[in-house]
């Protein structure tokens, strides 16, 4: 769990080109919409493209989207279950 | 016709950013087929949480926008008018290689929102929350004046009262190679400063941001004011362009004996510069060029443009640039005459204020 939250922090800044931030510098739970890392909703649609690309996830539900995409965490749960899931 | 240039903002590939001094330093030289422009640090311009999405070009058109804005102390134009030939590249490449190389799927978003032409009117709309008129140009080598033109009649139907203006177009190795390919640039390496001394085939790319705000009203500020403009497409041989410059200038109440200084679009390629010499009634004008300093793009025009105006603002002719007519009386009078591939010409004429 904590090296695929490592790697998602690396591929998020790369994917959405963060200038100025490092993968440490992203808290685990710290929000990755408005207030925290503030993302807005064209960061929302790479971040769909990225668990596509990444982990051949396509997310199928819409609206699960804030919930999945709330923090790092999240995020990586969300693919480990899935993972789990197709095992 | 009131159209006052108040302000300006330039990224080019001499050091034009910020504001220095015009043209004081040694000019930059460039060896190869093209000129990058010569970037400032972005971050003091632009907030750094939108430079993350801007490619090269939008951060230029950006940056030069906001320099101008800055100069003119003006938060909120009344428009903004874009004009570029090519738009934004380097989204547009990025865009149509990932297509192919994914196989149109899992494509993102960014690049493809950010490959439209009217992008850097848009994102500088966006900045200023700014939701008046906004408008891209997109006619080959008349982008630019068709810009110029689309402000200068806002001002002139009183829509407008300050409007920001500006050309920009970007080289990225894509449209290098492929323009290359069509013969538009030398082969083999040649130095930007011998560019005129050595007229060959093919001239070199050249790219740029220029921007300018422009106002009805006169100010204490300003650096020109912009008379005229003309277009001409496709002209049958050097006795129509004579024709439409003797027309221009007579709308004007002018003849050439009132013009103090042309600046001419010479590109050093001897297929397009010809048209240049053929043109007699120009001769008797003094004359410089300026795609030693910028290179040849669509949009270049706005390099002249911005050069005429600090010409006249401060009424001479910076030695570096021409030292053989640097010794004549203050300029006033300048016209602008450029063309591109010998299909878009063009006249623009500025006076002091």
């Amino acid at each position: 769990m904590v090296k695929l939250m490592s790697d998602l922090k690396s591929q998020i800044i790369a994917q959405l080109n963060l200038q100025d931030v490092k993968p440490e510098e992203i808290g685990d739970d710290q929000p990755l919409f408005v207030d925290g890392l503030g993302l807005d909703s064209i960061d929302a649609l790479e971040l769909i493209v990225l668990l596509q690309q990444e982990y051949k996830i396509k997310l199928s539900n819409a609206e699960d989207g804030p919930k999945v995409f709330k923090t790092v965490r999240t995020m990586a749960e969300y693919i480990k279950a899935h993972q789990a899931q197709n095992a | 016709m009131n159209c006052y240039i108040r302000a300006t903002g330039n990224i080019s590939p001499q050091l034009t950013a910020g504001h220095p001094p015009f043209l004081a330093g040694p000019l930059q030289e460039y060896t190869g087929t093209r000129m990058n422009c010569a970037e400032p640090d972005y971050k003091d311009l632009i907030d750094v949480k939108l430079i993350r999405r801007m490619s090269r070009i939008i951060r230029m058109g950006v940056a030069a926008a906001t320099e101008c804005l800055q100069e003119a102390g003006v938060s909120m134009p009344d428009a903004i008018v874009t004009g570029t030939a090519y738009g934004c590249l380097e989204d547009t490449g990025h865009f149509i290689s990932r297509m192919v190389s994914q196989n149109e799927e899992l494509l993102t978003p960014t690049a493809f929102i950010q490959s439209t032409h009217n992008t850097i009117g848009a994102q500088i709309g966006l900045m200023l929350k700014c939701n008046r008129y906004n408008n891209a140009f997109v006619h080959r080598g008349f982008s630019f004046e068709s810009a110029l033109l689309d402000a200068m009649m806002l001002l002139q139907e009183e829509e407008a009262q300050h409007v920001l203006v500006g050309g920009i177009d970007e080289i990225t190795d894509y449209s290098h190679t492929i323009l290359s390919r069509m013969g538009l640039y030398r082969r083999g390496h040649a130095s930007n400063l011998d560019l005129l001394e050595q007229p060959s085939r093919g001239t070199m790319a050249g790219e740029g941001a220029a921007f300018f705000l422009v106002a009805s009203e006169r100010s204490a500020t300003d650096y020109a004011r912009l008379d005229g403009l003309a277009t001409l497409y496709k002209p049958d041989g050097p006795a129509v362009i004579e024709q439409k410059l003797n027309s221009f200038l007579e709308a004007n109440q002018l003849d050439f004996s009132d013009i103090d200084l042309v600046i001419n679009g010479r590109n050093g390629d001897l297929k397009h510069d010809q048209v240049y010499d053929e043109l007699k009634a120009l001769q008797i004008c003094p004359q410089v060029s300026y795609k030693q300093l910028c290179g040849e793009y669509p949009t270049s025009t706005a390099f002249a443009v911005w050069m005429a105006a600090n010409i006249l603002k401060s009424g001479d002719l910076p030695p570096l640039l021409a030292p053989s007519v640097a010794e004549q009386e203050k300029i006033n009078r300048i016209l602008i005459y450029n063309q591109y591939g010998n299909i878009h010409h063009s006249f623009v004429l500025l006076s002091a204020c």
